[in-house]
């Protein structure tokens, strides 16, 4: 039983070629790592599943239900959010709000809303940057307010773009930690990461993409030593 | 919680004015004062809160005021009447200029409205059979409160004030409620804001409704008051810088701000056209100059307008207080 199925994927930009036929699905509490070299089309999949690109062919669907041609924000409500690899937080809101907005989606009550931000604040630690702005913030804590903030809109599938990009090393293990804890509350997780020695540690099993097509898909230590993984992406000192 | 306070006393005050100020020039000016600041605080709805700069809010302005002007004239009805037309007139039109719109971001949508804007300018001077063309519409003066007959100023003061009144209710909704939270998130990144289920598209077009409907009830009352509407004012692009600078001034996405802002431009522009209006008319153009550069002095140095600064002042003085 899968609960977002990607069936046939393709995604084509003039004449290149984003993603081509990619599918697999993601089982309920599944965590799935997507790795691939730049250009890949790791990003451009997420976009598609996101409602934010209509893919030329191919369906993504929820729970049996069809996403693919519903609006991004309609297909949050059905309960798959997301961060972005380049951060977007709301720059002039404090960060209770930023994460409210994300609440709101889910209740009509304002206080209930400041409530639940509090609480997912809290969560991933910025319960004392909770009244900063969030242009005030640094790298690692404009991450861990965007994940505040989709988590805050209640989702079934949690797709993150880039956990560990451009945060410092001291910062990884509390994000790791973190997307860890979410995963064993039952959260199905979808992450994009460059970092191996972070998807090794987190995903249960890695979907491998090149040129827009998956080339591997298994647990880690599988797709990890695929010969064609290897030669695309991971080179031969991964593997010695 | 945005304090209510200011802005009550700021209402209250301006309401018990007709009772002790009785300089017809006084009460004339704060008539207009509130008639633009509601138009500021409506054009706030779509520009401030919701991030749709628009400079061609003139057009629901003109809506209004022609609707009024012409449901008195043509049919000899109640201009009541004609701000209920004008405004839902106004706001169908929203509703298709937002749609239209709807992808349009930044510059882009700012050049549409101002182009819809100048369509109604063309329309409204050029089809002489219904609006009268250029030469405009004079709005006759019938005694009466049903036909807005009214000599005396102080009355129009508290019509006005009503009207001010609802815009700045209209924006508290926005600052408290959750649809206002989401307006402002679309304002901030619409991506982003659609992405965690704000249903963006339409929320713009709604707000771009509500503030339309209000620019056009400002435009029927003021044509009413001024009993004379000529399309190349109510049309006009200046019109729209005005709603949009009396904003800015005051403070974008804040509620009491466009009515700080219109109350310093109205005194200002009354100000300078009577300086230098009487040494010829090579001046009489003056106060569009000043618009300009407070437009660039406030959008470089004072980006949260006067409420932000003011605000920010308090601020500063309450923690060095604390600290001493």
């Amino acid at each position: 039983m899968s609960l977002l199925s990607i069936a046939g994927v393709s995604k084509r930009f003039g004449g290149i070629v984003a993603n081509q036929g990619i599918s697999f699905d993601v089982a309920p509490g599944e965590l799935v790592g997507i790795i691939g070299p730049n250009g890949a089309g790791k990003s451009t999949l997420f976009e598609i599943i996101t409602g934010f690109y209509h893919p030329d062919e191919g369906v993504v669907s929820l729970d049996g239900a069809r996403l693919t041609g519903l609006s991004p924000d309609a297909i949050c409500r059905r309960g798959v959010a997301r961060t972005f690899q380049k951060l977007r937080p709301f720059q002039g809101l404090t960060v209770l709000d930023n994460v409210m907005v994300g609440a709101l989606t889910r209740t009509r009550d304002v206080r209930h809303a400041r409530e639940r931000a509090r609480e997912l604040v809290g969560k991933v630690g910025l319960a004392e940057k909770a009244e900063a702005h969030a242009r005030t913030l640094s790298t690692g804590q404009r991450k861990r307010l965007e994940l505040a903030r989709a988590l805050a809109t209640e989702p079934r599938v949690l797709l993150l773009d880039e956990v560990t990009g451009g945060v410092d090393q001291r910062t990884i293990p509390e994000l790791v930690q973190l997307v860890r804890d979410l995963h064993a509350g039952g959260l199905t997780v979808l992450v994009i990461e460059h970092n191996m020695r972070v998807i090794t540690a987190v995903a249960q099993r890695i979907v491998a993409l090149q040129l827009g097509e998956v080339i591997a898909d298994g647990p880690p230590d599988q797709v990890t030593r695929d010969r064609r993984v290897v030669e695309a992406y991971l080179g031969l000192a991964y593997t010695q | 919680m945005k304090a209510v306070a200011p802005a009550a006393v700021v209402f209250v005050c301006a309401g018990l004015a007709p009772l002790v100020v009785h300089d017809a020039f006084l009460l004339d000016s704060l008539v207009l004062i509130l008639i633009w600041g509601s138009a500021a605080a409506a054009w706030n709805v779509a520009g401030g809160y919701a991030g749709q700069i628009s400079l061609g809010h003139s057009a629901f302005f003109g809506i209004g005021a022609y609707a009024a002007g012409l449901v008195v004239t043509r049919w000899e009805l109640s201009p009541w009447l004609g701000l209920a037309v004008g405004a839902l007139v106004a706001m169908a039109i929203g509703l298709v200029v937002g749609y239209l719109s709807n992808r349009l971001r930044g510059p882009y949508f700012v050049l549409a409205t101002i182009a819809f804007s100048q369509v109604l300018l063309i329309v409204g001077s050029r089809w002489r059979g219904f609006t009268s063309g250029s030469e405009g519409i004079p709005v006759p003066f019938r005694p009466g409160f049903w036909t807005l007959g009214i000599a005396d100023k102080r009355v129009w003061v508290w019509i006005t004030l009503a009207l001010a009144v609802l815009a700045y209710l209209l924006q508290l909704y926005l600052d408290r409620s959750r649809r206002g939270y989401q307006l402002v998130a679309v304002r901030e990144d619409e991506d982003a804001a659609l992405s965690l289920g704000v249903p963006a598209r339409w929320l713009k077009v709604a707000a771009i409704c509500a503030s339309a409907a209000l620019t056009a009830a400002c435009g029927a009352l003021w044509a009413q008051y001024i009993g004379f509407v000529d399309p190349f004012y109510v049309f006009s692009v200046d019109l729209s810088v005005k709603f949009a600078l009396a904003a800015i001034i005051g403070g974008l996405g804040t509620a009491l701000g466009p009515f700080l802002g219109a109350a310093l431009i109205t005194t200002v522009e009354t100000y300078l056209r009577a300086q230098f209006g009487g040494i010829g008319t090579r001046l009489i153009g003056i106060y569009l100059i000043v618009y300009g550069c407070a437009l660039i002095v406030m959008v470089r140095w004072v980006p949260h307008g006067l409420v932000g600064w003011i605000g920010e002042r308090l601020r500063r003085r309450v923690t060095a207080r604390a600290e001493t």
